[in-house]
């Protein structure tokens, strides 16, 4: 707005529509500009807090980016500085490690209970007063695809 | 902002340079806010919301990004608010000013200023003591234009954001920008005109 000279206006040369606009609209920016100078008190302080826990909360950011690793203690035993050692690159695969144990360990007992459960049809079957020849005999294997053999 | 660039040209933005920023901004920022959602304490929220939001994503930018992106995000903010308010109220904001045809009729623009032209320096003290009242008017009427062409024009104009820039804040296109700003411009002098006001 400053650099806006009012004695340009009356030069003789046509004026560019371009420039009279952007001259309207800088004086219109600033009369916006002292009216907003002229903010109630309660929102000019409310503009300032919001102003200082901005700086405050990218300061803290800062700090928090900037300092050293953590530093791990356990128990007294070892203490670990500087970047992530491999003991803490360990411990932090600690988790997976135990999760890929679990399920080996679920599928394990999973096979164990399938083998259980036919070794117990098997010994059943072999128990049982019915021979094992029975079922090698093709009406008997025609006895149990029929109807009544499911009741 | 060409100063406001100069004075914030380093490369990282320090916590002082920061506060110094958002107190050059903090103002213009809360009235822009103020026209788009018509309710100072939302206003206030927006505004706050959006430094928050730039110390803790850009406070490690250098320090010359920070006036677009602050721009930036307190258009998004802005406009989040908006979401909001249609979600909670389950009403669509009644947008039919957003985008209005500038009307016809023959407005002579160099006119207007040559008016402005011939009054300068003739401001008399009764002239002075009205000057807050003008003031007031031409607020009103920037709180009037519709929704887009406010927002080029504050942003062009009053942040002194170039049109790239600018187009850059409002998502569209440089042509788009500089229509905005000039039907705001043509709109704002003919309003102002009819009331007696040049400004």
């Amino acid at each position: 707005m400053s650099g806006i000279r009012s004695s340009d206006a009356g030069a003789t040369r046509p004026p560019n529509p371009d420039a009279l606009e952007a001259r309207i609209a800088l004086r219109i920016a600033r009369a916006l500009s002292e009216r907003s100078d002229e903010l109630p008190h309660d929102i000019t302080e409310r503009l300032r807090v919001a102003r200082m826990r901005a700086v405050e909360r990218a300061r803290e950011l800062r700090k928090f980016s900037a300092a050293p690793a953590p530093q791990l203690q356990r128990g007294g035993a070892f203490v670990m500085s500087g970047p992530p050692s491999w003991w803490l690159r360990l411990a932090s695969l600690a988790p997976l490690a135990l999760l890929v144990v679990g399920l080996l360990f679920i599928q394990s007992s999973y096979v164990d209970q399938q083998v259980r459960a036919a070794a117990e049809i098997d010994a059943a079957i072999l128990t049982d007063e019915l021979p094992p020849q029975a079922y090698s005999d093709p009406g008997f294997a025609e006895y149990l695809r029929s109807p009544h053999s499911v009741e | 902002m060409p100063g406001l660039e100069r004075r914030f040209q380093r490369t990282l933005a320090t916590d002082h340079e920061l506060s110094d920023f958002l107190k050059s901004v903090e103002r213009r920022a809360f009235k822009r806010t103020a026209f788009a959602v018509r309710d100072d304490e939302a206003a206030l929220d927006i505004v706050q919301d959006s430094m928050i939001r730039l110390a803790e994503k850009y406070a490690d930018r250098p320090a010359a990004e920070l006036p677009l992106l602050f721009q930036r995000i307190l258009s998004n903010a802005t406009m989040d608010w908006f979401r909001r308010q249609r979600v909670r109220n389950a009403v669509v904001q009644n947008f039919s000013q957003f985008e209005t045809e500038a009307e016809g009729g023959e407005f002579d623009l160099l006119e207007t200023l040559q008016l402005a032209e011939d009054s300068v320096g003739t401001e008399s003290a009764a002239d002075s003591v009205g000057r807050v009242q003008i003031l007031i008017q031409i607020e009103q009427e920037v709180s009037q234009l519709p929704q887009r062409q406010r927002e080029a024009f504050l942003l062009r104009y009053w942040e002194e954001l170039d049109v790239a820039e600018t187009a850059a804040v409002m998502g569209c296109s440089e042509g788009s920008v500089k229509t905005h700003c000039s039907r705001a411009v043509h709109a704002l002098a003919k309003a102002l005109k009819a009331k007696g006001i040049t400004p």
